[in-house]
């Protein structure tokens, strides 16, 4: 195949690779220095990559619209890059040309220029020159290239063409299709990219125009890209219309806390408000995607739902109460729970906020009772095996493997951007995908293996494939266990046995099945047996619960584990132990960024352990359930481009967040607050400006040892590529004895409960103006149309869901590609009145291996 | 700003389901067998399509959601392909159809008069579908210019027509009956055969 | 010389499989397949000389040989998405000789070693498709088509496509794409459909006539057929004759043979009384030719040594009554709808001009509007992604600069009728459809 299929993005600087990129990925084929002319001038160039690229090593800009390297292969539509290239008589698109050696290129003869002039005067014949009222206006391609490269007059007298403008594609985006210059870009996102297939070109030649099926909304997880992705004023942002004109504003780059995809951002400020939120480039991170969710969350943050002031609770209600009131109540609280106060954050916690919780809790009261994971029980073997660098998969590896297995993971809703990610490498790399998982996965179209297992069947599965991998143990016995076909299992094993760089992306579901650490243990024998850690490339790749978790977990927010993954003499109680140690071993809860009743599994048992805890201080953004009900005092939490601190993504890179904007109301930093409850409680956290703490963690935990938010930068470091990975301590084995998984439970004749979790969820969702209608869909309840006939359900029905522990309202859905006999519901977990059962259900249906039935009815 | 409708909100749902769409058998039938003809499904859509316009008369959204549901690609995908085409009709249309060509061959042999004698004759104007279902629009060349002037009347090649060929025309129709049948383009010989016998063409028609 | 594409092309039943059979039909293949290598087909398809009658002109051998060697799968598309104005050859030999066309396809795909065949028919050719499937079933029925066909280890599959209706997709590669199920845009080329076409796999695309005359090659010989018409242009041509001519027809010519004779000759020249004006002669893609050059040799370099090509072999004849403006616009307003949108100069660059050509042809023009025409065919031809935009560049370019005096006196005619230019350019716009986002 020539080149232009096998075409990878391009880098801008000759011997450094990609921001983000700390090694090139072990699939990605290297390439040769060349040398070409370009406008008289000798440049050295990478071999292949396109002149237009090339050109940019001798600081030569060759205008383009259409060519997004980001999209994938070239499309040469849009003629505005056409050069010449000696040897060849007619003017070639400079975007898909590839540059060989010796090449002579010329950008700017008469020829040229009269080519380039004669595109601006096209493209600009049908566009209506309304720069003065375009959102679009001065950072507008359009207008940089009609400068740049046009003519600077029009000979068209003639009417142009008109469209009804402008339409709402949808809530988040509004497009004018006057001003569209048919670039193909959004349309390329949403079919090459997203692969959502829904917004599209229609019709053909002049009239051809951008939009949807019958008029329905553009509704994709990652459709704000197309926003940023247009080099006009086509596609614009409806919450940031005329909003803000590019001199009146300043960007800031920080990274999204909000899942653990970590994208990295760029906050558009004007008067310390975030106007919108930009992706910020890292091939090793993001590949230059937002999900919807990061991208308008900061309506959330602007909304009355915010918690910005302390509250301090008198009688049944909080009240907004000074910082020193609300630091004295406490302070009060802790120095009487002493070490009788646990703690527990969740996924938006810094790795600063970690560690100084962490100090507050050991040094301020003596408590090791702190936890950053939902429970389960911790492996010091088991993680040190898992963190071991020479396992590492990084986001490129990914997109590089020759074979790639999802393991019971719904990346769309787990970690959106890996969703693309892997979508990439599929499409472009040829990547082999496999799929475990109970629910239909929106991947599935593009895999080349589909098991689908039993919910909770994921260690089974595990065991199944390394039975097939010829680990022992009988395939047919665990593939029944883990409800999964055995023929497809084994084609899995064949496939992941047979490739150069296996990659395994798996879900910290698998660490609170209930099954204590015995997933995980499946997972390293499975690692060794792939052989792993000897192939480059290859690698595991954890999607962690919540969006820090692998930060929090490696600084030591740990019960049983010192910072590093280091021993611990004086373990405390896990989070499961704590939920039920509250009342009588516990006294006293923190609760940092984390609402138990909500994020973790039981929430029963959270509910009872919350009302039995005495009392509750709680960090947070929202008024959540357990913040409601039962925190003593509320101390509001830091919004993404308020934080200064740092994150750690799951493949290991150390990010930076910066704060941008000054932060709302009366909030104030974690690390300070932590800083003056330590102070209150007679300790000295040491920590006057926020990176005071970053250098603790540097001075503290060993494989951290010595990182600095100058070293970070704005891409962030991999700290397996550190030196100090060397601190990581060796795991006494690597593999492990596995105790067989529990036997395939039997359904009795209802239906087999799953519960997934849907991206639309969460205070950033509920409270932006542009996500509330996704957030607000009911919840449902996923059948197969077998079952829906037989239960005489179709689409749109209201029922009930009953199981074992109580009831729940939702709303069907069929689909075709859910298994018969099993029935899946969405946990967007909303603690409504009379909602507490099917929280209940659904939290505990969530991680557990445990059988659950449903009976679905009318 | 007029606003979308609110309807599928949840992005799994792109694809339309066969448990929530109605697909008539034989449609289903079809698509599949037409799916197994390519070693790439997908290449099946445009034949798909025509079948589901013949059976729904045009190419509504009922349609290309049943198309789409036992295809498994979205139905924006098929209103995409299908608004490339010319002979794909996203709006209804009458039960007949009548193409006219008004090309450069048809041109040149009196094409916009038959053109617009039709559209008398029909009722009228270019695109549009009479009360009776008579659909009639211009065509661009139909790869008929030895019978120029000519009209493709539901599928079949007819010419070369006269204005007064156009009433004709329209009548057969109405009646349900064969169109103007001597004028069948498969009727007739290779030129040099059709004009063997000293015929020629003469200002305003054969002789 | 005789006919040897339309031989006995009425022949009663000769599109069933019965007749063309007890005709002689099919044992080229039984025969090649029997006696011959595929490379040895290639190489009297590449004796042969025989170029690609679609409209590129390119040898069909070479294409073939272009093909790489190995045991993927590889795919003939034939095209027979016949759109081009003035073209309607390949209709009629689908429809009356509907076996010439897969016995060539077969054979070729032994040549080039394909494994899966396509026709793409244009979704108009209603009657035609299904007279191919018929033909198709019957050719699968008889052993002519599928596996190990004549209990050779060679085999082939075939299926009719119909398309829906755009004259782009007789763009190659904009066809693969259709065939795809896609829109029908074309494709940046490199990579060429020989390497990556159908599929990404190897692909060959030839259109129906030249399909149709493999089997007479393969039976013939390729030197044979290099001996029909010149050295460069070699066999025949079926020439699709249309517009202002006494006899509007196909007629099979060698090629080489004077324009003139098959204008007049075969098709019996222009109405009695009339002069022609100019002509296409290779579709309405083709710079117009003037009377002084009805004496060419019809053949592919000579025509485009005129400055125009041979094309698909469409010649479109226009006489003295009628005005070159409208054949002008029309020819514009053609590409113009046909035109796929993909790329800026075909898109804008139709769309402009028919407009201004409507403006030459309503009389709200100026002779300058003439030059600004002429300058924007200049800075479509060569810029876009496929032909489609030169195909209208260069008619309308032809026209407008060879018929400038006629163009300057319709103008002054029509201007006549019209009040100020100012006032009719600017058509009033319909400001209620203006919603604004709140």
């Amino acid at each position: 195949m020539s080149s232009n299929l096998q075409y990878r993005s391009p880098y801008t600087v000759v011997d450094a690779l990609p921001p983000g990129y700390s090694r090139r990925p072990a699939g990605e084929p290297e390439r040769a220095t060349i040398t070409f002319t370009i406008d008289g001038q000798e440049i050295q160039a990478p071999e292949g990559i396109m002149v237009v690229d090339a050109a940019k090593y001798g600081g030569v800009e060759i205008p383009v619209f259409c060519y997004e390297p980001k999209l994938g292969a070239p499309v040469g539509a849009c003629r505005m890059c056409l050069v010449e290239i000696e040897g060849i008589p007619k003017l070639q698109t400079a975007c898909s040309t590839p540059v060989r050696d010796g090449m002579v290129v010329v950008t700017k003869s008469e020829r040229v220029v009269e080519a380039q002039n004669g595109v601006v005067e096209f493209i600009l014949l049908n566009h209506p020159l309304d720069c003065p009222v375009c959102d679009k206006g001065g950072e507008c391609p359009l207008q940089d290239i009609s400068y740049g490269w046009g003519g600077g007059e029009s000979r068209m007298v003639e009417p142009k063409r008109h469209f009804e403008k402008p339409v709402a594609l949808s809530d988040a985006i509004a497009i004018d299709r006057e001003r569209c210059i048919l670039c193909y870009r959004c349309v390329r996102f949403s079919q090459e990219v997203s692969e959502d297939y829904q917004l599209v070109l229609l019709d053909r030649g002049a009239g051809a125009h951008v939009g949807t099926f019958d008029g329905t909304q553009y509704i994709a997880p990652f459709s704000g890209n197309i926003v940023e992705l247009c080099p006009v004023g086509a596609l614009t942002s409806r919450a940031y219309r005329f909003r803000a004109r590019p001199w009146d504003v300043e960007q800031g780059g920080s990274v999204c806390t909000l899942c653990p995809a970590q994208c990295n951002v760029s906050y558009t400020v004007r008067d310390e408000q975030v106007m919108r939120t930009l992706s910020r480039e890292n091939a090793g991170v993001d590949d230059g995607w937002l999900c919807d969710k990061g991208r308008f969350a900061y309506e959330a943050w602007e909304s009355d739902a915010r918690i910005t002031t302390p509250l301090v609770r008198q009688g049944d209600k909080l009240m907004p109460a000074r910082w020193e009131v609300a630091l004295t109540a406490a302070a009060n609280i802790l120095k009487k729970s002493g070490p009788r106060t646990a703690a527990l954050a969740g996924g938006a916690t810094t790795n600063e906020e970690g560690w100084l919780l962490r100090r507050l809790m050991l040094d301020g009261l003596g408590s090791p009772h702190f936890d950053s994971r939902r429970g389960g029980e911790f492996d010091f073997d088991v993680a040190r095996t898992l963190a071991n660098p020479a396992l590492a998969a990084t986001m490129p590896d990914v997109e590089w493997a020759d074979a790639l297995l999802v393991l019971d993971c719904e990346p769309v809703d787990d970690m959106p951007v890996l969703d693309l990610r892997i979508r990439k490498g599929v499409r472009r790399n040829g990547v082999k995908l496999a799929i475990a998982s109970a629910r239909p996965s929106s991947l599935d179209a593009g895999a080349t293996r589909v098991a689908r297992i039993a919910p909770g069947g994921a260690e089974a599965f595990t065991q199944a494939l390394l039975a097939a991998l010829g680990d022992g143990g009988d395939v047919e016995t665990l593939c029944e266990n883990a409800g999964a076909d055995a023929a497809e299992v084994r084609a899995i094993a064949d496939l992941l046995a047979g490739a150069k760089r296996p990659v395994i992306v798996w879900s910290e579901r698998l660490a609170v099945t209930g099954r204590g650490a015995a997933p995980l243990r499946a997972i390293c024998n499975l690692a060794d047996r792939l052989g792993i850690a000897a192939k480059d490339g290859a690698g595991l790749l954890e999607v962690p619960l919540s969006a820090n978790a692998r930060g929090l977990r490696e600084i030591g927010l740990l019960p049983t584990a010192a910072p590093g993954l280091m021993h611990c003499d004086n373990p405390g109680l896990d989070a499961t132990g704590i939920a039920a140690a509250c009342g009588e071993e516990i006294s006293a809860l923190v609760l940092m960024n984390t609402d138990p009743l909500s994020d973790y599994d039981d929430p029963t048992a959270w509910s009872a352990a919350l009302a039995k805890a005495g009392a509750v201080i709680s960090f947070s953004t929202w008024m959540d359930a357990a913040t409601a009900r039962h925190a003593d005092v509320v101390f509001p939490a830091e919004v993404g481009p308020e934080k200064d601190g740092t994150v750690t993504h799951p493949d290991g890179r150390i990010q930076r967040l910066r704060q941008t904007v000054e932060r709302a109301g009366e909030v104030n930093a974690g690390w300070w607050v932590l800083n003056e409850l330590g102070r209150r409680v007679g300790v000295d956290l040491g920590v006057k400006v926020a990176n005071q703490a970053t250098a603790q963690i540097a001075n503290h935990v060993g494989i951290y040892a010595g990182v600095t938010t100058a070293e970070l930068g704005g891409d962030g470091v991999r700290w397996q590529e550190r030196d100090a990975a060397a601190n990581l301590p060796r795991p006494a084995r690597t593999t492990f004895d596995l105790t067989p998984p529990p036997a395939a439970p039997s359904s009795d004749g209802y239906l087999r409960l799953g519960v997934f979790r849907s991206l639309w969820s969460g205070g950033e969702v509920v409270n932006a103006a542009t996500l509330a209608t996704l957030a607000a869909a009911p919840r449902r309840v996923e059948l197969s149309p077998v079952d829906g006939e037989r239960l005489g359900l179709t689409s749109g029905d209201a029922v009930t869901v009953k199981t074992g522990d109580g009831e729940m309202s939702a709303v069907v859905a069929l689909r075709d590609a859910v298994p018969a006999g099993f029935a899946f519901v969405s946990a967007d977990l909303r603690l409504d009145e009379g909602d507490e059962a099917a929280v209940a259900t659904l939290g505990r249906a969530l991680a557990s291996t445990e059988e659950r039935s449903a009976e679905v009815t009318k | 700003m007029s606003a979308a409708p609110q309807n599928e909100l949840r992005h799994e749902d792109s694809v339309p389901q066969l448990a929530d769409v109605s697909v008539p058998a034989e449609l289903k039938a079809w698509i599949e067998e037409r799916m197994a003809m390519y070693p790439e499904p997908k290449s099946a859509t445009i034949p798909c399509l025509m079948h589901a316009q013949k059976l729904h008369g045009w190419l509504s959204p009922d349609a290309v959601r049943q198309v789409a549901a036992v295809m498994r690609v979205t139905p924006a995908y098929l209103v995409s392909v299908a608004s490339f085409y010319d002979m794909f009709e996203l709006k209804p249309r009458g039960r007949h159809t009548i193409y006219m060509c008004t090309n450069i061959s048809c041109m040149l042999r009196g094409a916009d008069a038959v053109m617009a004698e039709l559209e008398a004759q029909v009722g009228v104007d270019n695109g549009g579908t009479s009360d009776d279902g008579i659909y009639l629009r211009n065509f661009e060349c139909l790869g008929a210019c030895d019978i120029a002037p000519m009209a493709s009347v539901d599928g079949t090649y007819i010419g070369p027509l006269t204005v007064a060929d156009a009433k004709a025309l329209v009548e057969d129709l109405r009646a349900e009956r064969d169109v103007l049948p001597e004028k069948h383009l498969t009727r007739r010989p290779a030129a040099a055969t059709y004009w063997a016998a000293g015929k020629r063409i003469e200002q305003g028609g054969e002789r | 010389m005789d006919d040897l594409l339309f031989h006995d092309i009425d022949e009663p039943g000769l599109n069933t499989i019965e007749v063309y059979e007890r005709r002689g039909g099919y044992e080229t293949l039984k025969k090649a397949l029997r006696e011959l290598d595929g490379d040895r087909v290639l190489a009297e398809l590449q004796a042969s000389g025989v170029r690609g009658r679609g409209g590129a002109g390119f040898a069909m051998g070479t294409k073939a040989g272009f093909l790489p060697k190995g045991t993927m799968d590889k795919y003939l598309c034939c095209n027979a998405d016949e759109s081009e104005p003035g073209t309607f050859k390949d209709r009629e030999l689908m429809q009356k000789n509907p076996h010439q066309l897969i016995e060539g396809i077969v054979l070729a795909s032994f040549a080039a070693g394909i494994n899966k065949a396509f026709i793409y028919i244009r979704g108009e050719y209603d009657a035609q498709a299904s007279i191919l499937e018929a033909a198709v079933r019957e050719a699968y029925e008889h052993g002519h088509l599928g596996e190990n066909i004549h209990g050779s280890s060679f085999g082939v599959s075939l299926v009719v496509h119909r398309g829906a209706g755009a004259y782009i997709c007789g763009e190659e590669t904009a066809l693969l794409d259709s065939l795809e199920g896609k829109r029908g845009n074309p494709r940046l080329k490199p990579p060429f459909p020989a390497n990556a076409g159908l599929f990404q796999g190897p692909t060959l695309i030839n259109n129906v006539e030249t399909l149709s005359n493999v089997s007479h090659i393969i039976k013939h010989g390729g030197e044979w057929y290099a001996r029909i018409g010149t050295e460069k242009s070699t066999g025949t041509k079926l020439v699709s004759v249309s517009g202002c001519v006494q006899r509007p027809g196909n007629y099979e010519i060698e090629l080489g043979v004077p324009a003139r004779e098959i204008i007049f000759g075969l098709a019996g020249g222009p109405l009695p009384g009339r002069e022609i004006k100019a002509w296409f002669p290779g579709g309405s893609s083709s710079p117009v030719l003037t009377p002084a050059e009805l004496d060419l040799a019809y053949d592919f370099d000579t025509i485009a040594g005129a400055g125009s090509m041979l094309g698909s072999g469409a010649i479109i004849v226009i006489d003295d009554s009628v005005s070159i403006v409208d054949v002008c616009l029309r020819t514009a307003m053609f590409y113009k709808h046909e035109s796929c949108g993909k790329c800026t100069p075909c898109r804008e660059g139709t769309n402009w001009t028919t407009k201004m050509l409507q403006r030459v042809s309503d009389g709200l023009a100026t002779p300058m509007d003439l030059d600004i025409i002429a300058s924007v065919q200049k800075q479509i031809m060569g810029n876009c992604l496929c032909v489609l935009g030169d195909a209208m560049a260069m008619p309308v370019s032809s026209m407008v600069n060879k018929f400038r005096g006629e163009f300057e006196a319709h103008i002054e005619q029509a201007r006549a009728k019209h009040t100020p230019l100012s006032e009719a350019v600017r058509a009033p716009l319909d400001l209620t459809k203006q919603g604004a986002i709140a």
